[in-house]
């Protein structure tokens, strides 16, 4: 009796957040797709979206920043935490304290910090959102790349390969990067995907990109810019959906090498 | 002897400094980031903030700061975050809760949807709600229908009440995620032991599950509480700053819709917003500790 109660609680919990996420999001799709003057369910918003060639000026915009982005994390935060694991145990608290403080600042106060403190020419180029994108993303990436480095055995992979007669160059290549590339294609996507939703700072610094042109368009269409807005939501949760999915595959079959590996070391 | 002793000494100290330098060179493109990007940005403001902009130091803007208009924005901001990181933490804590006694396929999927929605602040979230919530929405078309017109009644989607609504779409998969690990110390034979010793569901409840797992709740609260007060885009979109938050105000100085004589005012906001959400970082901290020293 007690565990049916507590059965059909389970299920009327379950289903009312299940209401309270669905809902929304299928209301503003019927939204989305009324025509002007409620008359009727059309296309026209979403057709809309495609005619507007500020559209794809903005999509490359971001996508660029985003790549950008995502290529100076592989540069800056990847080696630095792999670093941390290999022979910097001794900084490895104070960076991991460094890589929280981006969350302690609200980026509206790094915002206005950024736009007192750039030279010229930093502030005259629209890649140095990239760079602040990179620091804004750094708690998430840092923490995710320290994460997944804690549940692989690198130091002794790199030991092995160095007492094997590899050469620095060779370890980096066919030893560090395959056995953690789970752990950077989750970081870079991580900074990619915060990239690319990124408003605050972008708009406070007067750029233009994807999320801060929705805003600019809305004063001139709702519809079209409510179109807009589910069409990128839509978008990013499936992307979001398919590579974690992806993600949670290898992820298994990386813990199982990782357990073989130590299973290895106890036979021998 | 003596001499050669020290020779050896100095060179393998002198070796050892180098090749220590060298050693450390993969921590350099991180570091000059963060200086750069980070620290330097963060450093002009402080200076600002106690400068008149003449460079002479100045404590004007704090004084301003402490006035009724901004003491006011950042109550309204701090009981913002209050409200909305306390009811989704405790409905994602329920939550939370019964996917934990679910099936494994089950969990794993709510946290991979978790994962999803906890990202999806911002802009377009906004404009969802707008969609869904608005006075045109269909739920708000479908309910009056239903006798409920909740419009009639004083809700409006662009108000606080609405900013909790939107903020709990992303802060209740937020708590799923950072609260559920702290489910996985739950034991099978605390309840057990319960049930034999004679305990009821509810004493169950009082003295063994909210004592155990209030630590995490606070911690993963206080995560939601710093998260929210730092929201910009959501309620930028939104409300247009017809709620006067702090992070919305100082978007207003820098964007010059609101003109003061104290030029530096945006820098002091900036810091006092700082000192709050290090505050309530480095209570996180605590709890974080404190929950995990269970």
């Amino acid at each position: 009796m007690k565990t049916r109660i507590f059965e059909a609680t389970r299920y009327l919990i379950l289903a009312a957040g299940l209401i309270f996420f669905v809902l929304p999001v299928a209301s503003a799709i019927e939204f989305s797709l009324r025509g002007y003057g409620n008359k009727g369910h059309t296309m026209a918003n979403y057709s809309w979206i495609f005619q507007q060639d500020d559209f794809f000026t903005n999509i490359t915009t971001s996508l660029r920043l985003a790549a950008v982005a995502a290529v100076l994390t592989l540069l800056t935060v990847v080696p630095a935490v792999v670093f941390l694991h290999l022979e910097g145990q001794k900084f490895k608290r104070f960076f991991e304290f460094l890589a929280i403080l981006p969350l302690v600042v609200p980026v509206v106060s790094l915002a206005i910090g950024a736009q007192k403190a750039m030279p010229l020419f930093v502030q005259n180029s629209e890649y140095e959102l990239a760079f602040f994108y990179v620091v804004i993303a750094i708690p998430y990436t840092f923490q995710s790349l320290n994460v997944g480095l804690a549940s692989i055995p690198l130091k002794t992979l790199v030991e092995a390969s160095r007492s094997l007669g590899a050469s620095f160059t060779r370890t980096v290549l066919s030893v560090i990067i395959p056995a953690i590339r789970g752990s950077i294609n989750s970081a870079l996507f991580l900074a990619i995907t915060l990239s690319f939703g990124e408003f605050t700072l972008t708009s406070l610094l007067h750029w233009e990109t994807f999320p801060v042109w929705i805003t600019r368009v809305a004063q001139g269409n709702v519809l079209g810019s409510i179109a807009l807005s589910m069409f990128s939501l839509i978008g990013a949760w499936t992307l979001l959906i398919v590579v974690q999915s992806a993600q949670n595959w290898k992820g298994i079959r990386l813990k199982r090498t990782a357990e073989e590996i130590e299973l290895e070391e106890v036979a021998l | 002897m003596t001499v050669m002793s020290t020779n050896r000494g100095t060179a393998t100290r002198k070796g050892g400094g180098s090749s220590a330098i060298f050693k450390t060179l993969p921590l350099a493109p991180f570091s000059l980031v963060f200086i750069f990007f980070f620290c330097w940005p963060i450093f002009q403001i402080i200076k600002n903030s106690i400068s008149d902009g003449k460079g002479h130091y100045n404590l004007g803007a704090y004084r301003l700061m402490f006035t009724k208009p901004y003491m006011h924005a950042f109550s309204v901001s701090l009981q913002l975050s209050f409200f909305s990181a306390l009811s989704a933490g405790l409905i994602g804590a329920i939550i939370a809760f019964y996917v934990h006694k679910s099936s494994k396929s089950l969990q794993s999927g709510i946290a991979m949807l978790s994962g999803v929605l906890a990202n999806s602040g911002g802009v377009p979230l906004a404009f969802m709600f707008i969609a869904a919530f608005g006075a045109q929405g269909g739920i708000v078309t479908i309910l009056k229908k239903l006798g409920f017109d909740i419009y009639g009644h004083g809700f409006t989607l662009y108000s606080f009440s609405g900013l909790v609504l939107v903020y709990s779409f992303f802060q209740i998969p937020l708590m799923l995620l950072v609260f559920t690990p702290a489910l996985a110390g739950m034991r099978n034979e605390w309840r057990e032991a319960n049930n034999s010793l004679g305990g009821s569901n509810l004493q169950f409840i009082r003295w063994v599950l909210i004592p155990v797992l209030f630590p995490a709740f606070l911690a993963s609260t206080l995560l939601l509480f710093a998260s929210a007060f730092s929201a910009f885009a959501t309620a930028r979109a939104l409300t247009g700053g017809s709620v006067a938050l702090v992070p919305l105000v100082i978007g207003s100085l820098i964007d010059g819709n609101v003109i003061t004589d104290q030029a530096n005012l945006g820098d002091a906001l900036a810091v006092g917003m700082v000192v709050v959400s290090a505050i309530v970082m480095i209570f996180y901290g605590f709890s974080l500790r404190w929950a995990r020293g269970r």
